[in-house]
């Protein structure tokens, strides 16, 4: 599904190159649930933003569905991102004057699709906030503006979800209903990559990879 | 309601207040510039009216200046030179002159009132030929000592219908028969009497002003004038048209000006839809990665921006219109108290398409001040807007 060869990531800061992934291989397979975990600039991110097509690696190769993406035009890229990834970020990013509903519906806009009321509350349903589609974010629990941005990442149909600390901001209920989410998401057939600083969270993904100073350094 | 235009206005609406600031500066400049448009129209096609009204074709006034002659036929200048009705001979004698009719105009000394009245004497019998938009309470005068005030004169001395305002060169009482309704222009502020009866008041007999021509075929008129010309020395002759162009020169420069004006007031909305947009992009920029992150292309990016824009610039300028349209009463008040000519009638009317192009306009300002912060926002780099 996810194959990473040999990923190198170096980016300027001010007037020093910064090697934030050092190599890096990783192979995630379909309908896999994986948790990755490291300190604070160990180039998690990074390597979620280069699973996702967001960033392109300085060297290696990314194949997503043995399509490489390492040098794909842009316009490719937003494609295979609208076709098949979802992105779930720690600050949610719901759009404060649309109700749940549309915020849900928002990625369908730039596929060119049609928001299906049905679409939308099946997916609503699915995390729990069919009783709230009517209500703008500030109305909103962080846990409920959490699911909605779940909701959000599955509404164009993805084959992955990549989440960045999606609980980092929420209680350890709402946490818990977070990852139970994302459990039966991997069940229902999605690949879910997970950054997290939460162990226990880490503990109960099927893999668990982690990250130091730009590398894997172990995988459990 | 397309998801973009809803996604847009919902953006415009977070920041009210700054929405609302913008939209006003676009609503006052595209007011500003319908208001000027709207005028400069109305006022040619016053104008054109206005002379059309006259029922005069030239004036014969002494050799000067056009401008004097547009002023005098317009609002009664005082002009300090004088024909001799002598001239009347000429005219009644020239072939295809229909009718004649002098013109006097002067400031009149009443020491005793201790003011200074503006006479303006004429021909009682052609008066509602050459003034046919006046209405008058009470009657136009038939004898040498009666007379017409202006509104305004009537009103500032007090004066009613019946009442004595002065007296001849006779010392007869001259009678006021009747007074003009509020005009709005300079007529207002005149005394009408017989021309005889104002030339005796001068002690100028048989002096003019002017003399104003109606011919009996207009195509002619190159004919008449170019024979009268030759057959009167010291005179000059004025057409209508002529008139026309010397106001309306006068009125192109003021016009330049207040276009010049209004261009700087929509170049300042501009910069302020700018600003405003350019603000509201740097405050999303996080959103504005999330979005790229779920599907967004640069475009999608750069049309909810520019719609955005769009959306600000046609709703300032349709609310501008309706501004600059009730206020139009408002700004004709304006203008008639501090313009020394202005033609009766409406000034400023509205017209449909002179609104519609107005309203374009501004949008193509606007789509055009939105276009920086609209690429701005779609080279924002996803990645780096996430780590905000």
């Amino acid at each position: 599904m996810i194959e990473l060869n040999n990923i190198e990531k170096t980016y300027r800061r001010g007037a020093e190159d910064v090697r934030a992934l050092r190599g890096v291989d990783l192979m995630i397979d379909k309908e896999e649930l994986v948790a990755i975990t490291g300190p604070s600039g160990a180039g998690k991110t990074t390597l979620l933003h280069i699973l996702g097509c967001l960033d392109q690696p300085t060297n290696g190769q990314v194949l997503i569905d043995s399509i490489d993406t390492s040098n794909l035009p842009e316009f490719e890229l937003v494609k295979l991102r609208r076709e098949k990834i979802g992105f779930v970020f720690q600050q949610f990013y719901l759009i404060p004057g649309l109700s749940v509903f549309d915020n849900i519906a928002l990625p369908l806009l730039f596929s060119n699709k049609e928001a299906s009321p049905e679409k939308i509350k099946r997916l609503a349903g699915m995390v729990g906030l069919e009783h709230r589609l009517d209500h703008v974010p500030s109305q909103l629990s962080g846990g409920e503006m959490q699911r909605t941005a779940i909701a959000r990442g599955l509404v164009n149909d993805p084959e992955i979800l990549l989440a960045d600390e999606p609980t980092g901001n929420l209680d350890s209920k709402s946490s818990d209903r977070i990852f139970e989410i994302l459990r039966s998401l991997k069940s229902a057939g999605l690949t879910i990559v997970m950054i997290t600083h939460n162990p226990d969270l880490a503990a109960r993904a099927e893999r668990t990879i982690q990250i130091k100073d730009g590398a894997v350094h172990t995988e459990v | 309601m397309s998801g973009y235009l809803k996604l847009s206005i919902k953006n415009l609406l977070r920041h009210r207040t700054r929405s609302a600031l913008t939209m006003l500066g676009i609503a006052a400049s595209v007011g500003v510039l319908f208001s000027v448009l709207s005028f400069n129209r109305g006022f040619t096609e016053g104008l054109a009216d206005e002379l059309d009204r006259t029922g005069l074709h030239f004036m014969v006034v002494p050799s000067g200046c056009a401008h004097e002659v547009a002023a005098l036929v317009l609002h009664g200048a005082v002009i300090p030179k004088f024909l001799d009705t002598s001239v009347m001979k000429h005219l009644q004698e020239t072939d295809g002159v229909a009718f004649s009719t002098p013109i006097l105009v002067a400031q009149l000394a009443n020491p005793e009132k201790e003011r200074i009245d503006l006479i303006y004497g004429v021909d009682m019998q052609v008066l509602s030929a050459i003034k046919p938009g006046w209405k008058i309470e009470g009657a136009i005068p038939t004898q040498p000592n009666e007379i017409l005030l202006g509104h305004e004169v009537a009103e500032h001395e007090g004066i009613k219908t019946g009442d004595v305002f002065s007296e001849t060169a006779d010392g007869e009482p001259m009678i006021v028969t009747g007074i003009i309704e509020l005009t709005g222009s300079q007529d207002d502020a005149f005394v009408y009497l017989p021309i005889e009866t104002a030339q005796q008041l001068l002690q100028k007999p048989g002096a003019a002003t002017a003399i104003g021509v109606k011919v009996n075929d207009p195509g002619r008129m190159s004919e008449i004038t170019d024979a009268l010309t030759a057959a009167v020395p010291g005179i000059q002759i004025v057409t209508m048209g002529q008139v026309m162009n010397s106001i309306s020169n006068l009125a192109a420069s003021a016009r330049a000006l207040s276009l010049a004006i209004v261009l700087i007031a929509i170049l300042i909305s501009a910069v302020g839809v700018m600003n405003s947009i350019l603000m509201s992009v740097f405050e999303r920029t996080q959103e504005i990665g999330m979005m790229r992150s779920v599907g967004a292309s640069r475009k999608n990016i750069f049309r909810i921006i520019l719609e955005e824009t769009a959306i600000l610039s046609i709703a300032g300028g349709l609310l501008g219109i309706v501004i600059a349209t009730l206020g139009s009463k408002l700004i004709e008040a304006f203008v008639r108290s501090v313009m020394p000519f202005v033609p009766s009638g409406n000034l400023i009317s509205f017209d449909p398409l002179l609104a519609l192009g107005s309203v374009l306009f501004i949008m193509v300002i606007g789509i055009g001040s939105g276009l920086y912060p609209a690429a701005k926002a779609s080279k924002i780099n996803p990645v780096e807007a996430i780590k905000g």
